[in-house]
């Protein structure tokens, strides 16, 4: 009689040890896909910003046409992107843009001192540490799933759900600095 | 000797590590006393002396955790952050909330002119965040957002609840050794035997509320070094937090007399001069940051 009970015992702890990796996997997970969307979100916000800035930037200095037209093209590129890493090397692209925007900003005194465009840049700057800081938590997410795919026990779990390896979001240095704008 | 690089993780792994075996001393201390106890005074007196420490110390204790944000931010009489005043720090600790994905905690700024800030809230839910207009002001944006990366950090590993449950069962062996040392006058009749116990009870009585605070002040510091190697996970550049240090160093400033003893751990840099044993040296602190 005491042998069934601890039988039963332990056939209910390994019962929870299933379902405590089955929901481990289940909120990695989603934590993965949670700071995915959070990457959209903040690049969605950097994008919104930009016809803002070239309404302000065309008052002070409408004969930088390369300069604007550059952040309007990579802003466009950047809406119209899919997936996660076409995004952020649009991203890339336009914060290129946008720097050169800022160089030429420094050759306009009044542009310069524009409450307008200062608060611009100052969004501008303070979102692009958001995507970063984004794109470092998407990556972290996945460290720790990749981490519970491939340690045991965790390891066995993923062969039995079927849980595989995420791939991290790589941007390589030379797309980082594929602009050049033309004067 | 060449310093080995660590890496956070690690670094954060190894504190969790010796947190954890300095609540198991604390622990212990707990259990031996109980045991002396009830040798030294027969079981019925250990399970009164037992049960109202317990319900004394929970109880206390318990109505500060609920209340801990309120209470932190009441007693150095802190006051909200405006939004529109305060821009550069709503949106720095913005940024860190992304990157460690918690909540936004609420943002409080004290009057001082010390270089400092700190953390309090049960959990990530409740959490708040406080800084002086010292930091706001000599600090710049990749300083003050190392130091508020700290301060998330400690938001981030639950120290609340953790220092919580230490001062907890610190509280109750302080109580225990009171409630020990008052009984001995009521006791009637000397059994020799039990006398070799009372006297290790005595000693006991004395000796382990001090050998407590001295492992829970162990614990505060590696917390703070905890938390510093979260600020770094979060912002993954160690010289903002570095600069921030090596300019508290410099920086010389009353301490604070609004801080009482009692929310003195919480803070970025010890605001209290003479109590250095909650927070580790600066100096400790920065070259474990260079390290990483």
């Amino acid at each position: 009689m005491l042998w069934l009970w601890i039988l039963i015992g332990m056939g209910i702890v390994v019962v929870f040890v299933f379902f405590i990796y089955y929901n481990r996997f289940a909120v990695l997970g989603n934590r993965i896909d949670n700071s995915l969307s959070q990457i959209h979100v903040q690049l969605k916000r950097r994008a919104d910003l930009i016809p803002n800035l070239i309404e302000t930037v065309k008052g002070f200095a409408k004969h930088e046409k390369a300069a604007i037209k550059a952040v309007t093209d990579a802003r466009k590129a950047l809406v119209g992107a899919k997936g996660v890493e076409e995004k952020v090397k649009a991203d890339n692209q336009l914060e290129s843009a946008l720097k050169t925007i800022f160089a030429i900003a420094e050759g306009y005194p009044d542009l310069k001192a524009n409450t307008n465009f200062l608060e611009l840049q100052r969004e501008l700057s303070s979102t692009e540490d958001r995507v970063a800081y984004a794109r470092q938590f998407y990556n972290d997410s996945i460290l720790s799933y990749n981490n519970l795919c491939i340690t045991m026990p965790g390891a066995f779990f993923a062969k039995l759900y079927g849980k595989k390896e995420r791939k991290y979001l790589q941007i390589t240095e030379a797309e980082k600095k594929k602009v050049d704008v033309k004067f | 000797m060449e310093p080995v690089r660590v890496d956070f993780r690690d670094q954060i792994a190894r504190n969790k590590r010796n947190s954890f075996f300095l609540m198991a001393i604390i622990f212990a201390v707990f259990v031996l006393f109980g045991y002396i106890i009830s040798l030294a005074m027969g079981e019925g007196w250990f399970f009164i002396i037992m049960i109202i420490a317990i319900i004394f110390s929970i109880g206390y204790i318990l109505v500060s955790y609920y209340n801990s944000d309120k209470i932190a931010v009441a007693s150095v009489g802190a006051k909200k952050a405006n939004r529109n005043e305060y821009k550069q720090y709503y949106s720095l600790v913005e940024g860190l909330t992304i990157a460690s994905g918690m909540p936004m905690p609420k943002l409080y700024v004290m009057k001082s002119g010390q270089i400092n800030a700190f953390a309090s809230g049960r959990d990530p839910q409740h959490a708040v965040v406080c800084v002086t207009e010292g930091a706001l002001e000599k600090l710049d944006k990749r300083e003050l957002e190392g130091v508020l990366a700290h301060e998330l950090g400690h938001v981030a590993s639950y120290d609340m609840r953790y220092m919580t449950l230490v001062a907890v069962m610190v509280g109750m062996i302080a109580i225990i050794s009171q409630i020990f040392l008052r009984s001995l006058w009521f006791r009637s009749g000397n059994d020799r035997d039990k006398m070799i116990f009372i006297i290790i009870g005595v000693v006991m009585a004395i000796l382990a509320p001090i050998v407590v605070y001295i492992v829970q002040m162990a614990i505060s510091r590696k917390r703070e070094f905890t938390a510093d190697a979260s600020a770094v996970k979060f912002t993954r550049y160690p010289n903002g937090l570095i600069n921030a240090l090596k300019k508290i160093q410099k920086d010389v400033v009353e301490p604070e007399k609004r801080v009482s003893k009692a929310v003195a751990p919480l803070f970025f840099s010890n605001p209290l001069k003479g109590l250095s044993s909650t927070h580790p040296s600066i100096e400790k602190r920065i070259s474990a940051l260079e390290r990483m």
